[in-house]
Formats: C-alpha cells, structure tokens, sequence
C-alpha cells in the first residue's frame, strides 16, 4: 500500500512550520523555524525546510499556506501585513527552486483557507457544508466555506474578518484603518485589556493569570468575548454558517472567552427567534491546521473551487 | 425555451409574471397584498400563477418573499410584513397549482436576476442592495446564491455599525438599516431641516411647507436640481452605505455592489459618496483591486425575473 503524502508550509508572522502530512492528514514530521525578516531569506527557509523532510520522507506535492492577501489563481501574495511581500510571485519561485527535488506541483493558499480545509477534512468541521473559521491570534484571520466549496471572492481576499470595521474612528490598526475588529477581539487587544503597567502581557499569561482567579484577566478575556461575539453576529447576518470555528491562540482560553462570546452574538443575532443559529465551536486540529490543509490541497483532496 | 412564471410578494403588492430564458417579461400582473390575511396571501399568489397559466401551459413557478426563507427553500420562517411565521408556503402552493413550485427571499432573488439578466451578468461575484424601508442584501459569490447554512445569509441591513446607535426595526441598535435605508434617509432630512430651516428652504418650499411631508422622492429629485442641503442627505446615506459595503467586501470580496431601491434614483449622487466612503473603509486599498458600484438595472422586476430563472433552473436538479 503506498501512501501518497504531500508537504505542507505555513509561513506565519513568527514562525514557518513545514510537515510531511499522509492522507489522513497525520503529520508524519514537522519542521519549524522562526520566520526571518527578509523576503529572499523566508523562501530559503522554505525550500530548506522541504529539503530536510523530503529526505525522510518522498513527496511531489507542495502546499503553501500564508497570511496575507493571497491570489490563489496567480500564486501570489499581494500583501502580507507581518512580512515584506508586496505582490510576491511566491508559488513560481519555490516551484522553480524545488523543481531539482522532485517537487511538481506547488499550490499557494491563504493560512486560514488552509486550516478550514483541514478542519473540513479531518478535524472539528467534518460533515458540515456552511462554516467559518475565526482565528483570533495576535490579529483576526479567517475563512469561510459555502455549500462544501472554500469562498475566495474575486479576487482571492475573502475572509478578511478581522478588518471588518467594528467601531468607527475607533482604535488605530496596523492596516492603516481605525476601528477594525481585530483591534477589540484579538490575542491583542486582549493585552491591551491588561495594559495597567505600560507593559504587555502575553495572551498565555494573561490566560494563566485568569485561570489563578485574576479579576483583572478575568475582565480582560470577558470585554474580548463579548467584542468577538458582537462582530461574530454581524458575519451571521452576512453568512448564515451552520457552524463558526474559533481557531488561534487565543482560543486556547476556551468556555473563559466563548462564554460571554456566545451570549454577546445572541443578544445582537437578527431574528433571533425565527431562525437557527450557528453552532460555536473551537479547532479541533491545532497550529499544524493550516500546513495540513496546505498539503491536502495541493494533494487536490480538499475543496479547491 | 421554456418560460417560467414569477411572483414577487411585497409587503404592499403582489406582482407576477411570464418570463422568458431571456430574462423577459412577457405578460405581468399586479395586485395589493392582503398583509393582515396569511392564508389569503397565498390563495392570491395560487390566483395569480393561474391566471398566467401556471398548472396549464407554465409549469414553473418562483415565488419570492421579504422575509426568512428555510434553508429547504419551502417555508418562511418570519416575514415581519407579512404576518407569516412558519407558514410552508411550498407545500400550499403545489397542492394549489398541482407542480413545482420554488421558493426564494426577495433580496436573494433579485440579486440572482441582476446577476443572470441585468447589471451582474458578466461578474461572479457580487452584491446587490436594495434601499428601501429597509437594507436587503444578495449575495452571488462564485456564480452560485449564498443561502448559508440556514438559509437567511445576506442579511447585510443588519449589521452592527455603531454600537449603541440607533434603534432598528429588529429590536437591535445601530444597524446599518438604521442609518442607510430609505427610511432612515427621510428621517434624517427632517431632522436636518428642522436643525437648518434655511439651508433646507427649497427642499421645505418642495414639501409645501411641511417638513414632515418631505419624503425620498423629493429628497432625490432636489438633489438632482444642485440643491446642497439634499445633496448632503445623500451624500451622507452613501456614506453609511459605503462602510456596510466595506464590511462585507472584507468579508466575501466580491467585484460588484448594485446599488438597488428607490434612492438608488439618484445615481452618482448616492454611488461616489459610497465609493468614497468604501474606500475609506477598506483595509488594505492600495494593495487590491476596487470593486465596482453600480445601480441596479432590472428595478423592481429583478425579484420576479429572479425567482422565474431560480424556478426554471431548479426542477429536475
């Protein structure tokens, strides 16, 4: 019986994770690195990272999933808020670098497009056809599915949720904009919530710190809830899902956080009491999720429009 | 080909028609709707479907509603104008008609019309908005209608801009209905025209003195004649507008807003204050292309040519 894997990469703003994933969406072995600054050295890193796994295991289909504004259809990043790529032709560049390996095929996505296609495939998201997926890191990202098929939009950028504008001229965000939601629902903004010193904390510290029984945490994961439950009605509104996925970091805090997210999306559902509502859920998958979806797209065993 | 019949039920009126695979109307009907009576509205829609020949020589009939349509597509869940809650309007209509009848939300409708026979034939994906009482919203993405997972998507006149804001029909605050629909544009003008009594005359001498008399049409037609105070009423319903469509552009990314309704009357005089105000909105602008807003072309037969296709295309699927 021979397995047919594929290789998986998810450049992130921190770190790159590579993975050989078999068809059943196991990861056979991961690779991760932290994510360099420079455009040339992050695809060095990517073609490093390939070579090393595809010495232990044999591989021909590459799938690349990053954050940013990608152009599925020409393989391009547009824009990448956390790395410099300004309309980066990045899945011809590495084909063409991975040609000599054995590598044939390389497949561009967008992280959260990834991850929703690996959740769809083998994780929390299996046997549903209308679904979102929120990941609330640092910023907000996500994806959305309808009737089985990853929604891209015209041009590539659908599922920029986080930039969706949720308090006008309200707090300014790295995008250039004020107001985005992911300025008020984020592993940010969660520290923000805590900022009584001038100094940061991270979104794990402030999770142990409210697991202790810190009111001030406590408070912290209860307004970030409720910001996310407010913008989560408005994506109900736009996209009826059946089923929402609260993916990243700070999903981690679990009941902490979607407690007072799910009561804030009720008070501000239209309709309430004529229709469905989306379940609530989080990943089931973890941070591999969107080099999983990566391999398995560019295996083709995932919707790919 | 085949033609399809098509009925549209509003909350004042019923229109029906024979449409053609060309998206053309060929015989229509119009009648006032019977709102306080659920089971006469549909004994009216039966009535009128026969009359164009459905159960004789039409065989396919579309029915589309203001309201929340299952995701089954053969109930209403709630239509607030129509005093229907749950009625399963599917199994009715056939049993009154004897064949397939399809069933569709207005709003989804007429976005599915303009993208087949108007404004939105050669995009894949688009929005269309139709301002009116209220904000109603279709959505096309990648050539298919997006129901959603319950049927009720697109239901962009809700979404929350201000927080706190104003009070919209459906029990929340600060819905984009609330500051971008038609209603919410008179309401608006008054108000300015009882702040600013002379910036406002002309509008006023329009409305014969009344400020409470003054309604859209006049609203649009002054603002059509130069009239600064009525250009900014417009100009600042555009606006709201304008950040609704940036919402749902960050969302979905489609290449086309159809700008539909009675206010859409006022072309450019709406859609550049609602392309200014997209753009001001829209994260990350000058590393994407800028979607097109345009007015809608079918007016308000773009439910009934809709729902017709949705009919014609859905039996036998």
């Amino acid at each position: 019986m021979s397995q047919r894997n594929a290789i998986g990469v998810d450049i992130g703003g921190t770190k790159i994770l590579a993975a050989t994933v078999d068809e059943t969406g196991s990861v056979l072995e991961q690779i991760a690195v932290a994510t360099p600054h420079s455009v040339e050295l992050v695809q060095a890193a990517v073609v490093q990272s390939v070579r090393t796994l595809l010495t232990r295991h044999e591989a021909h289909d590459l799938g690349v999933a990053a954050a940013g504004l990608v152009d599925h259809h020409t393989g391009r990043v547009r824009f990448a808020p956390h790395i410099s790529w300004r309309d980066e032709p990045i899945r011809d560049n590495l084909a063409h670098a991975l040609r000599g390996d054995g590598i044939t095929s390389v497949t561009l996505e967008n992280d959260a497009n990834a991850a929703l296609c690996a959740e769809w495939r083998f994780g929390a998201a299996r046997g549903r056809d209308h679904v979102l997926l929120v990941t609330v890191g640092t910023g907000i990202g996500g994806a959305l599915m309808s009737s089985g098929q990853i929604m891209r939009g015209t041009n590539g950028m659908a599922g920029e949720f986080g930039h969706m504008q949720y308090a006008p001229d309200g707090r300014p965000c790295q995008c250039g904009l004020r107001g985005c939601w992911e300025q008020y629902a984020s592993g940010r903004a969660l520290s923000m919530q805590m900022q009584s010193g001038g100094e940061l904390l991270t979104g794990q510290a402030i999770l142990r710190a409210a697991n202790d029984g810190d009111p001030e945490a406590q408070r912290a994961f209860f307004m970030v809830g409720q910001a996310l439950g407010l913008g989560l009605a408005d994506l109900i509104a736009a996209l009826d899902p059946e089923l929402i996925l609260i993916g990243g970091g700070v999903s981690m805090a679990g009941e902490l956080l979607l407690g007072p997210t799910r009561s804030a999306m009720s008070t501000r559902l239209v309709g309430g009491r004529h229709r469905r509502v989306a379940d609530l859920d989080v990943v089931a998958l973890g941070p591999a999720a969107g080099a999983i979806g990566a391999a398995e797209l560019a295996r083709g065993g995932a919707p790919s429009l | 080909m085949s033609s399809a019949i098509g009925v549209d039920v509003g909350g004042t009126k019923i229109a029906a028609g024979v449409v053609d695979s060309s998206g053309l109307i060929l015989e229509s009907l119009k009648v006032p709707t019977p709102a306080q009576d659920p089971d006469l509205i549909v004994q009216t829609i039966a009535d009128l479907a026969r009359q164009l020949g459905a159960s004789d020589s039409v065989e396919r009939v579309g029915v589309c509603v203001a309201g929340f349509v299952d995701r089954s597509r053969s109930g209403v869940l709630f239509s607030p104008n129509l005093s229907w809650r749950g009625v399963r309007l599917r199994e009715q209509l056939q049993e009154a008609l004897g064949g397939e009848v399809v069933i569709e939300n207005d709003a989804n409708a007429a976005a599915w019309g303009e993208f087949r026979f108007g404004g939105g034939k050669e995009a894949d994906d688009l929005l269309a908005v139709t301002v009116g009482t209220g904000v109603g919203g279709g959505l096309v993405l990648a050539g298919e209608l997006l129901r959603g997972g319950f049927g009720v998507a697109a239901e962009i006149g809700h979404l929350g801009l201000v927080p706190g804001g104003e009070l919209c029909g459906c029990g929340n605050r600060g819905c984009l209905e609330a500051y971008g629909s038609g209603t919410a544009l008179v309401r608006a003008t008054r108000f300015a025209a009882h702040k600013d009594p002379v910036a406002a005359k002309r509008l006023i001498e329009r409305a014969s003195g009344d400020i409470a008399a003054i309604d859209g049409p006049m609203i649009t037609e002054q603002a059509q004649l130069g009239d600064e105070f009525a250009k900014t009423q417009l100009a600042e319903l555009g606006a709201w507008l304008g950040l609704g469509i940036a919402n749902i552009a960050a969302v979905v990314d489609p290449s086309l807003v159809l700008i539909g309704g009675g206010v859409s009357q006022a072309g450019e005089l709406l859609l550049q204050p609602i392309r200014d105000s997209y753009l001001k909105a829209l994260s990350a602008s000058r590393h994407r292309p800028i979607l097109d807003v345009k007015v809608a072309e079918l007016g308000n037969d773009a439910g009934l040519v809709g729902v017709a296709d949705l009919a014609r295309n859905s039996i036998g699927e």
